[in-house]
């Protein structure tokens, strides 16, 4: 695979045309097209149903930690699939092993029920 | 493997010490804990064990780069209850925090295989992004977590897409088989693999604050609580050298023509930014990031080197450089309590207040900026030398150049506490658990500064 | 005991630590147990390797601790050797150094940096035994420029006396000259060589044929070293100088220990030195001249400190010749039974002026052997031990330096013989001056008169004892004795085949000593005659002077001569470079650099703006960078 540098001109000549084509298309629409912005075309569009407000309202935080709580135990319940379909195979040397990551996951439960990260009020 | 087991669980018995209302001795079950690990650690010397199904290797380098981030660890957190525990209600959660990220260090310098590496930056980057926004009410603790996490996250990805061309280049992540892949296809450009490498490349220079990576680093510096500001600047660095230079010079060693001249370019921007910058910075901590940006350029050098000599150069240079800055940002974080701020005029007349500390003072920043009979010194000479025997010379001599600007702004502090009046006069009190430890450090650095025989060759 | 060899320099080194610290905080009584007992204890240390060695038959030992410096092939043990020349070394200056520690005691007691002396005292201990024990020429090294730095910090002890700092001052550009020298062969030989380990390189050397130019070249460097260290002509000038620091100081530092390191050296570097004829020939004939000179000019001088510098440089000068004849048992027989006697003798004129309050010119002395006599008794033995009368020590060494100069050339042998009798009468003359004849001092200080004390009497009369039997280690065949020493040094310079025969006929050896022992009592009437008066001659003053007398009493001009062609040039040549050099073209450059660098370092400040997005955006400008740079640079490679 002996390769010169004018072997790579051609993917010169394809990188300004890609370059060009996106530059032309962007810039050419934004002068060709007609303009034509209304209050109602402005509006941010949801399911057709009016917007109601601002949407930068604050939230309570204990919504994301709940929720933040439940991605993290949610997500490492994933790795019980796997771990099922190999039972038997894995054997005892398996079961110790997930044994210990279910602990190492009880222990995280444990701090965050004892913390209070759940309590609502 | 004992030190990661070891590390682990006292990082989740210290995670309970305030649910469990032990939270007084956690401090002291971290030390501890940390100890065990250090002797655990220094067990595996010359044993070259390997562990988890070949994805690590024990060998001398690694103990050695651990032994030296779990002895900076250990002496941060007596640093960090004497000075912050009374006051700080999450005690237990930092420590445990700061014990995982070890743990992530112990990885980082350990690992044989690129999913390792890669679990082991984010378990010490993930700690990090957590450590520096410990002071949930400062605003500039908060930007300095954020900033630090958004850019991590970013770099994170160059880091992992790096990994995935190097996996699709050679169908493996064991850095024993993509070695001997690259041994044997050294001869002709193989571009899949070198992308992967710079992409690699471009994520742990992230982590080292290497120019035009750093820009994270004087803003995370400065915002981020001044010790959790020295684990960074020591642990961290150190950690993530380890790791680069071990990955470069294990696999990417048979290519080093491709990307040589890279490092080259980045070490030099790297000293000369982080030199040139520090210059106007007033205040200490900004000056120190700095500081650490440039020690990473002169680090870079090592990693050029063709052979052994490397490695033990950057291993001594971790050390001095580590034990100097750690003792600099303890200095800083004491000056800054005293007198409420972190600018270079907080040092003014130190020698009145305190003639030890301001002795510790000159002698850290002599070492830092590398002047015989220090730590320092050695450091540099032996990263130079190891960069001029594999040809760098005029690296070397740009190296040198900065080392003489450094000397100009680690001497504004030394002038201030000897030579300026203090504005106040109260007399600086360290409880000796500080001083001992502080001095400590001090004399290592002299000793190893007279003979650099000390430590070991790996 | 041998396995401890370590702690012999960590002791003093441990004691110097606690003086250096605590000084201040400490009772002087507590300074002066830690840095006696610290010497004490290395002594102890020492002898006990000294009976082990003797039963071991003196095979060298070598210890290495550890790799003290590695850089690319280079690497540095910290390492000690210890073999019969290292042990007697050890056996000096520990020894010497206890009595010389003991008696400091007495002698700065009202001095209020006690405390600072010990301190320093045991730094120079240290220094000295590293020198003498380390196993290579960089710990070597170390310890010569150690025992440098001390010798400095102790003739400018009383730091506020400008003229002591200035005396100071030149001990140690003079001995710089010298180092620099030492570092020069010191390279040559890492550079032939490939290491600087004493035994590697002896036995590597073998393989040189006798007047190899490079081992010439090194050996000549190395002597220039030991020109500066043991005050050899040209680099002598700073040694009589040096006297001004405190009375142990000259004894231990610049008579005993100190200015014999370069005979040391030179002895160590034995089979480098007997392979180069032309350098040893150059050594004799320079340690020829300054003995000669050296004694000539100790003829005139007053000052009681003076005339023994003087006496020390010219007994320097003999020992190099010994060296340069090849005779090295002779040359270290000569550097103990010196460090015996002039220890002593300074010692003594210690408590002389300590009992005259600091009174040094001996023409303001006289009749004191009344008044002080332990003084006195110990000072006579010391006198006979260095002028050489039977049996005292001085006798034999000389007479082995003055025969080995016989069988090689008469030219060494005349002027050795002449500066022997020049010896005697400086000694004599120094004898009389001091303890015959009336007091001439004022009348406070003949009311204040009064013997030291016992702290400062008892190493005296140890002294005494060594410099009266001393001699006893070799007594010459002649006389139907045996020459221990110079079996005992058999191990070390035994190996060495080049070492020339020294035989003379009995006949000679006999008469040798007849001449001399007739010429000294010839002398010693002389100078009674001259010198136990009441009045002594006309002050200097008045005195007509002949040539030779100026020229002696003003040192052959030596001091106004470097100042004339070496001093002042330099000085204008500094003066030039300062006003117009210095301060137009490197400030202006480094100025001009500075505030580049500044204006550059406010540019890239302004780079950190704190917006993460321009910081990503420089992040991908990097990347983008990188990549490109790398494809560039594949496609050229």
């Amino acid at each position: 695979m002996n390769s010169t540098p004018i072997d790579f001109f051609p993917i010169v000549i394809q990188f300004f045309v890609a370059a060009g084509f996106v530059g032309i298309t962007m810039f050419a629409t934004h002068f060709i097209g007609p303009k034509l912005n209304t209050r109602k075309k402005l509006k941010p569009f949801e399911s057709g149903v009016q917007s109601v407000g601002n949407a930068r309202q604050p939230f309570a935080i204990k919504y994301f930690l709940t929720a933040i709580l439940f991605v993290l135990f949610d997500v490492e319940v994933i790795f019980l699939y796997p771990y099922a379909v190999n039972f038997l195979e894995l054997g005892m040397s398996g079961l110790i092993t997930m044994l210990l990551f279910m602990g190492l996951l009880l222990c995280g439960l444990i701090y965050v029920i004892r913390s209070g990260a759940l309590d609502w009020e | 493997m004992n030190v990661v087991i070891a590390l682990t669980i006292t990082g989740i018995l210290n995670l309970f010490g305030s649910i469990f209302s032990y939270r007084k001795i956690t401090p002291l079950l971290s030390i501890i804990g940390l100890t065990t690990a250090i002797v655990f650690n220094s067990m595996y010397w010359n044993t070259n064990q390997s562990f988890f199904n070949h994805m690590m290797v024990v060998d001398n380098y690694a103990v050695a780069f651990g032994t030296v981030c779990m002895v900076l660890a250990a002496c941060l957190i007596i640093f960090y209850n004497r000075f912050m525990g009374d006051n700080d209600h999450h005690l237990p959660e930092v420590l445990s925090v700061i014990v995982l990220s070890v743990d992530g260090a112990i990885v980082m310098v350990s690992y044989t295989n690129l999913l390792m590496l890669f679990l082991g930056v984010e378990i010490l980057s993930i700690s990090f992004y957590i450590l520096a926004g410990l002071k949930k009410k400062d605003l500039g603790s908060n930007e300095a977590a954020i900033k630090y996490f958004l850019m991590g996250a970013f770099s994170t990805g160059f880091l992992l897409l790096g990994i995935t061309l190097i996996y699709g280049a050679t169908a493996s992540f064991d850095l024993s088989v993509i070695s001997e892949y690259v041994k044997l296809n050294s001869t002709s450009t193989n571009y899949l693999l070198l992308s992967g490498v710079l992409l690699i490349l471009v994520g742990l220079l992230f982590k080292v604050a290497a120019a035009p990576f750093h820009f994270w680093t004087p803003d995370v510096y400065q915002g981020a609580p001044t010790i959790i500001t020295a684990f960074f600047a020591t642990v961290g660095k150190i950690a993530s050298f380890g790791a680069f230079y071990r990955l470069f010079q294990m696999c990417f060693s048979p290519i080093v023509n491709e990307w040589s001249g890279v490092i080259m370019v980045v070490a030099i921007i790297t000293m000369f930014i982080g030199n040139i910058t520090a210059l106007q910075q007033k205040n200490l901590k900004r000056m120190f990031a700095y500081s650490s940006i440039a020690h990473a350029g002169y680090m870079l050098l090592a990693l050029l080197s063709h052979d052994y000599l490397g490695g033990n150069a950057i291993l001594f240079y971790s050390i001095a450089y580590g034990i100097s800055s750690m003792s600099a940002f303890i200095i800083i974080h004491i000056i800054q309590t005293q007198t409420g701020t972190d600018e270079a005029m907080g040092f003014a007349g130190l020698v009145h207040k305190n003639k030890t500390l301001a002795m510790i003072t000159a002698i850290s920043m002599l070492s830092l900026s590398g002047i015989p009979l220090t730590a320092g010194f050695f450091g540099k000479f032996y990263l130079f030398s190891s960069a001029i025997e594999s040809g760098y010379v005029l690296l070397v001599c740009l190296a040198v150049i900065n080392s003489f600007i450094g000397i100009y702004y680690y001497f504004k502090p030394v002038i201030e506490s000897y030579f300026k009046d203090s504005i106040t006069d109260d007399v600086i009190k360290l409880k000796s658990v500080e001083t001992i430890l502080l001095i400590f450090l001090s004399i290592a650095t002299i000793l190893l500064g007279i003979f650099p025989g000390l430590v070991p060759a790996i | 005991m041998t396995d401890l060899v370590w702690l012999v320099p960590l002791l003093p080194l441990i004691g110097f630590i606690i003086n250096g610290l605590g000084f201040g905080k400490i009772s002087k009584n507590t300074a002066a147990i830690i840095g006696c007992g610290s010497v004490f204890l290395s002594l102890i240390i020492v002898a006990g390797i000294f009976y082990e060695d003797l039963g071991r038959g003196g095979e060298a030992v070598q210890k290495t601790y550890f790799t003290w410096i590695t850089a690319g092939n280079l690497s540095i043990d910290f390492s000690l050797l210890i073999d019969r020349l290292s042990i007697v070394m050890m056996l000096i200056v520990t020894g010497v150094g206890l009595l010389i520690h003991i008696y400091s005691v007495g002698y700065m007691h009202n001095d209020v940096g006690f405390g600072k002396f010990f301190a320093y005292m045991n730094l120079f201990m240290f220094s000295m035994l590293v020198l003498v024990l380390g196993a290579n020429y960089v710990m070597l090294f170390i310890g010569w420029e150690g025992v440098g730095l001390c010798s400095y910090l102790l003739i400018g002890f009383w730091y506020k006396n400008r003229e002591y700092t200035a005396a100071a001052n030149k001990a140690f550009i003079m001995n710089r000259i010298g180092d620099l020298g030492f570092l020069l062969g010191l390279f040559l030989i890492f550079k032939t060589f490939g290491t600087s380990d004493f035994q590697r390189v002896f036995s590597s050397v073998q393989s040189f044929s006798s007047g190899d130019i490079t081992i010439t070249l090194i050996t000549l460097f190395l002597f220039i070293g030991a020109m500066g260290k043991s005050a050899q002509i040209p680099l002598f000038t700073w040694l009589p100088d040096a006297m001004a620091g405190p009375t142990p100081v000259s004894a231990l530092i610049h008579a005993a220990t100190m200015v014999t390191a370069g005979i040391y050296m030179i002895a160590r570097s034995n089979i480098m030195y007997a392979l180069a004829p032309s350098t040893s020939e150059f050594v004799a004939v320079v340690g020829a001249l300054t003995a000669l000179m050296a004694g000539f000019i100790a003829l005139t001088q007053t000052d009681i400190k003076k005339v023994l510098a003087y006496s020390t440089v010219s007994q320097l000068g003999y020992m190099f010749v010994a060296l340069g004849l090849t005779a090295y048992s002779s040359a270290m027989f000569h550097v103990m039974t010196h460090a015996f006697f002039k220890a002593l003798l300074f010692l003594g004129a210690g408590s002389v002026i300590h009992a005259l309050s600091g009174e040094q010119n001996m023409r303001k002395m006289g009749g004191l052997r009344k008044h002080l006599p332990i003084t006195f008794i110990t000072m006579a033995i010391a006198t006979l031990a260095i002028v050489g009368f039977p049996p005292f020590a001085g006798f034999f060494s000389k007479d082995e330096i003055l025969t080995a100069a016989y069988s090689h050339s008469m030219f060494l042998f005349v002027i050795l013989s002449l500066t022997s009798v020049l010896t005697v009468l400086y000694m004599f003359r120094f004898f009389f001056l001091t303890f015959f004849g009336e007091f001439r001092g004022t009348k406070y200080q003949i009311d204040h008169i009064h013997e030291s004390p016992k702290s400062m009497t008892l190493p005296l009369l140890i002294l005494m004892v060594l410099s009266a039997v001393g001699g006893g280690l070799g007594i010459p065949e002649a006389l139907g004795g045996k020459h221990f020493l110079s079996e005992y040094f058999n191990h070390v310079f035994g190996g060495n085949t080049r070492i020339q025969s020294h035989e003379v006929s009995h006949f000679f050896e006999y008469g040798l000593m007849i001449i001399s022992m007739v010429l000294i009592i010839l002398i010693y009437q002389f100078t009674k005659q001259r010198y136990d008066k009441k009045v002594i001659g006309k002050s200097v003053e008045e005195l007509k002077m002949s040539l030779w007398y100026k020229l002696s009493l003003n040192k052959f001009y030596v001091d106004e001569l470097y100042d004339k062609i070496i001093v002042k040039p330099l000085n204008g040549m500094s003066n030039f470079f300062f006003n117009s050099i210095e301060k137009k073209v490197i400030d202006g450059a480094v100025n001009g650099s500075g505030q580049t660098v500044y204006f550059l370092s406010s540019m890239l400040k302004s780079l950190q703006s704190g917006n993460i997005g321009f910081y990503v955006l420089m992040m991908v400008i990097g990347i983008v960078a990188i990549l490109f740079f790398s494809l560039i640079n594949t496609i050229t490679l």
